[in-house]
């Protein structure tokens, strides 16, 4: 296993909301939703970074909208 | 980055004996060098044999046209990406790269993140479909194993999937216990499988008594 390290992290009570929300939608802890948001920040802007864009894709009406990325 | 090793053992298919194996948390030089040295050339001769025969394409090994140099040049540096490889008898057996960011279809899991195993490649000295006895067994389960357990580090509770090419179907279906979910149209048709949290208790138990 790969070794971890720790930090404190300062969240408003919106954003702790948020991210108990999603841990218990994803049946995963609050510091595996950060690792996860993390490897797609990452991803998403390296990829932004290499001329590509972030779009979603509407599966019923196929509809597309691009996600801006700063 | 350190590179995770365990001790694993394979089966050697000639003898029946236990072959000791290193299973490695990541992709390095050394597997490519092997990837590119030993099982290129193996996999020329296969095909070499294949056109003399008049096989079709269509027929060939699914992953022969796989560039794993290419494959972990793309993903340096993420941290969504992952591999694996099985070294055993001073080679590369197995090479496997996963994706964390994977999201689960099966119906009790829909939703929950998964790891997604990209590629999952033998090497075509020990796989039976190319046509001569393989040397060793259990590279293949080996790699679906390390993928459960990593899912299991996550947090993801060993949730995996995979998009199978044909001639494993049987093998994710049957060995792996895997739920078919069925052929993807978005994935050139392949079926696509995954493992739940109680399919990977199951498999990881089953491999621990092996």
């Amino acid at each position: 296993m790969v070794a971890k390290r720790t930090m404190t992290l300062n969240l408003t009570d919106p954003e702790m909301q948020a991210l108990e929300d999603l841990a218990t939608r994803k049946d995963i802890t609050k510091t595996a939703i950060l690792r996860q948001a993390l490897r797609l920040y990452q991803m998403i802007d390296a990829r932004v970074e290499r001329g590509e864009k972030l779009l979603f894709e509407n599966e019923a009406t196929k509809e597309k909208a691009e996600l801006m990325f700063l | 980055m350190t590179v995770a090793r365990s001790v694993i053992y394979l089966e050697e298919v000639a003898t029946g004996a236990a072959v000791e194996a290193e299973l490695r948390d990541a992709i390095e030089e050394a597997q490519l060098a092997d990837w590119q040295t030993k099982w290129q050339p193996a996999l020329l001769a296969v095909l070499q044999e294949l056109i003399r025969k008049g096989v079709s394409p269509a027929s060939w090994p699914q992953s022969w046209h796989w560039d794993w140099r290419r494959k972990a040049a793309g993903v340096q540096g993420l941290l969504a990406f992952r591999g694996f490889a099985v070294v055993a008898q001073g080679e590369t057996q197995g090479l496997a790269q996963v994706n964390l960011t994977g999201v689960a279809r099966e119906q009790s899991q829909a939703g929950k993140p998964l790891v997604y195993l990209d590629y999952v490649e033998v090497a075509p000295w020990n796989r039976p479909e190319l046509g001569s006895r393989p040397r060793l067994r259990g590279i293949g389960t080996a790699l679906v194993a390390a993928a459960a357990m990593l899912s299991d580090d996550e947090g993801f509770k060993g949730r995996i999937g995979l998009h199978s090419l044909p001639q494993a179907d049987d093998f994710y279906r049957r060995r792996c216990g895997m739920s078919d979910l069925g052929p993807d149209a978005a994935y050139q048709g392949l079926r696509y499988f995954e493992m739940t949290p109680t399919q990977a208790r199951a498999f990881l138990a089953e491999e621990d008594g092996r």
